[in-house]
């Protein structure tokens, strides 16, 4: 049975084991958290923190919506049992599912974790095609069942071209509120640049990653600011262009790789935190800090419109967010960017027949 | 975000965590440098501690704590060299231990974790910070426990302390679970003994808000306390294998995560489950490591809650796992005579 199929039509939820408090804790009413993927590596290690408070805020009950394919509604149930002994005052309930519609019921938050991994033999084309009958679904399914103003997180990839596919079979959502990922590879690229001054992430402003979460991805270092020894200083004047463009440039666009090669299995803790830090701003807010999101273009910067590309933005809180409009664009930065919606348009076409 | 007075305002607390590229290490990570732990007010150094052959794996997960970009975490250090990894630590979580195969018998596993327990208490109580607070969470843990201390007579025994968290989570979850309420009304649940499958889940002391019968009766009586309750909290981790394939390694991360932070912040006034050196209280026999009722108030102190009702029923099950301690301190104390 093709994996779209299984996702969308097998009809029975093989694990309610909803829980529902009698009271819960604080006045708020229960948000719901659908999550996809979520037995697998990343699922692991966010849900935990999600049932914590971290995702929404320590005195926001939550309804979490666990969605797996049939296969994994095994292992999904251990995972059920295991946040069961977490003993989380937040939870109000947790339903694990196959079923698409029950998954995204009025859901507020979806995080869309799972997704086709690479087969052998699988060429990029069959990949794009592959997953974006899955987001096909899932979009259906999140227009028909969840909130009109759910929030979208799409982590698996390739994410831009299947937040992509997805916004365009959820018509009743505005393509604003549906993401993809690039919070990983922003956190990355700080990281890194924190390790080469010696300094502190916190202490890094207005490093962002443009257009595509893949190795052509963009990470601008052209508007940041660093405080060292007590001075506001831009990146651009203290960092050599050389170990950019050699060392930093491939160690962000290359990380991922670098992290199986040394772990024997993927970024599933790092991805997990990016995505729950990702959501955590929208929702409570970040203040003046950039945060890199990969959302519909509305044109700007020449980026084509609608073509899902990661921009910095700024996050006030409660879901909103805006784009951070008329930066100075320079040659080179003018050249990668352009380079990357080259990339994500090619993917566009490879996807049409699903838009 | 949680939040809490820092332990140390003008500096970064330093905790050292051994096993740390393995599972429950992965899981525990980020717990830590997102404040989980000792509140978002207070910087974190990292001292992470694995066999060589494990030096790679390690890397990578180094690798990924970069790439989280969390603010309060100052530094990392990831070493194969106990005495390195211990120096000077404020808080150490043994987790990296030596796993049961399959045949083995319970001697050779006293016999392999006591030569590592014994290495680690002796680098510990020479480099590590005179106060330092130490948890062990690999198994057998409270004999374990038992090992470290013995062989570091020059830590406190009330500095060292062994994991039976995860059993209390389970148990309060179960209680939530099965009376349809949330766990944040469940309070006075007691894991007394061995981490091990002699433990007692005991709820005759549970307060339920919103319950005003005994929650015994609640439950469902003694019977189901032992036909259904204690067996379903001491089978949980072989379910859990069971159903996953792999062990529960998030939840026991979260639970390690609880441990310290009740020991070091306090518990709240709540009681909460700890594996300590036991002086007899109970009537059980003094010297082993066993899980009682306490409370913790900050600065690390904790103090066994005296006074709980003890029935027939209790008596009988708090005796069976003291006996299964005794016989493993003397079978692992026998190697060193």
């Amino acid at each position: 049975m093709a994996l779209s199929q299984a996702v969308g039509r097998v009809g029975r939820s093989l694990l309610s084991s909803s829980s529902s408090r009698a009271m819960s804790m604080s006045v708020k009413p229960a948000m719901n958290v659908a999550v996809t993927g979520a037995a697998g590596q990343i699922g692991y290690a966010a849900l935990m923190r999600i049932a914590n408070g971290e995702l929404l805020g320590k005195d926001q009950p939550i309804n979490l919506k666990l969605i797996e394919v049939p296969q994994g509604l095994k292992p999904l149930k251990g995972v059920m049992m295991e946040i069961q002994d977490g003993a989380f005052p937040l939870l109000n309930s947790v339903v694990g599912t196959a079923d698409l519609s029950e998954g995204f019921g009025d859901a507020d938050v979806c995080l869309l974790i799972g997704a086709r991994p690479r087969g052998p033999g699988m060429e990029r084309k069959d990949l794009m095609s592959a997953n974006a009958s899955i987001f096909k679904d899932q979009g259906k399914a999140i227009n028909k069942s969840a909130k009109k103003t759910a929030k979208v997180l799409v982590v698996g990839n390739p994410a831009n071209t299947n937040a992509l596919v997805l916004s365009a079979n959820a018509p009743n959502l505005d393509p604003k509120h549906i993401h993809a990922m690039t919070r990983l590879d922003q956190n990355r690229a700080l990281g890194q640049m924190a390790l080469k001054l010696g300094i502190g992430v916190s202490d890094i402003e207005k490093l962002c990653i443009w257009g595509n979460h893949s190795s052509t991805q963009y990470p601008d270092i052209t508007h940041a600011t660093a405080m060292i020894d007590g001075k506001k200083v831009r990146l651009s004047d203290v960092i050599d262009s050389k170990w950019y463009s050699e060392t930093f440039l491939p160690t962000v666009q290359k990380r991922g790789a670098a992290i199986i090669t040394a772990r024997g299995a993927s970024s599933a803790a790092s991805a997990g935190n990016s995505a729950i830090d990702h959501v955590r701003d929208l929702f409570l807010g970040s203040g003046s800090a950039w945060q890199s999101i990969a959302v519909a273009s509305d044109g700007s910067y020449g980026i084509p419109k609608g073509l899902v590309y990661s921009i910095p933005c700024l996050c006030p809180g409660d879901g909103k967010f805006t784009m951070v409009k008329d930066l100075k664009v320079d040659e080179y930065s003018k050249k990668m960017m352009s380079a990357t919606a080259k990339e994500l348009v090619e993917e566009r076409d490879m996807v049409r027949h699903l838009l | 975000m949680f939040d809490a007075e820092p332990v140390f305002p003008d500096r970064p607390i330093r905790v050292a965590i051994t096993g740390a590229a393995g599972q429950i290490g992965y899981a525990l990570l980020p717990l830590i440098c997102t404040g989980r732990m000792f509140g978002m007010s207070q910087k974190v150094s990292l001292h992470l501690l694995e066999i060589t052959p494990a030096l790679t794996a390690l890397s990578g997960v180094v690798m990924e704590l970069e790439d989280c970009a969390f603010p309060i975490l100052d530094s990392i250090l990831a070493t194969d060299d106990p005495a390195e990894c211990f120096k000077d630590v404020d808080v150490a979580m043994l987790v990296g231990s030596f796993p049961r195969k399959a045949g083995m018998e319970r001697k050779e596993l006293l016999s392999k974790n006591g030569a590592i327990f014994h290495g680690q208490g002796e680098i510990l109580e020479a480099v590590a910070s005179k106060d330092v607070k130490i948890v062990i969470v690999g198994n057998p843990a409270n004999t374990n426990a038992l090992i470290l201390s013995y062989f570091a007579k020059g830590i406190p025994v009330q500095n060292i302390s062994a994991l039976t968290r995860l059993d209390h989570n389970r148990t309060v979850g179960l209680v939530a679970k099965k009376l349809g309420t949330s766990v944040a009304n469940v309070e006075g649940v007691v894991i007394w003994g061995n981490h091990s499958s002699t433990q007692y889940p005991d709820v005759s002391n549970a307060k339920v808000k919103g319950f005003s019968q005994s929650i015994v009766e609640a439950m469902g009586g003694v019977e189901y306390l032992e036909e259904a309750m204690i067996p379903h909290i001491q089978g949980r981790g072989a379910s859990i294998i069971a159903a996953r394939k792999l062990s529960s390694a998030m939840s026991a991360a979260n639970a390690a995560c609880d441990h310290v932070r009740d020991w070091l912040l306090g518990s709240n006034g709540r009681i909460v489950s700890m594996a300590v050196h036991s002086s007899g209280e109970y009537d059980i026999p003094k010297g082993i490591w066993y899980s009682f009722p306490v409370q913790c108030s900050r600065g690390g102190k904790f103090t066994i809650v005296q006074g709980l009702n003890v029935s027939d029923f209790s008596r009988a099950r708090m005796d069976a796992t003291a006996k299964e301690l005794t016989e493993e301190r003397e079978a692992a104390l026998s190697l060193y005579q």
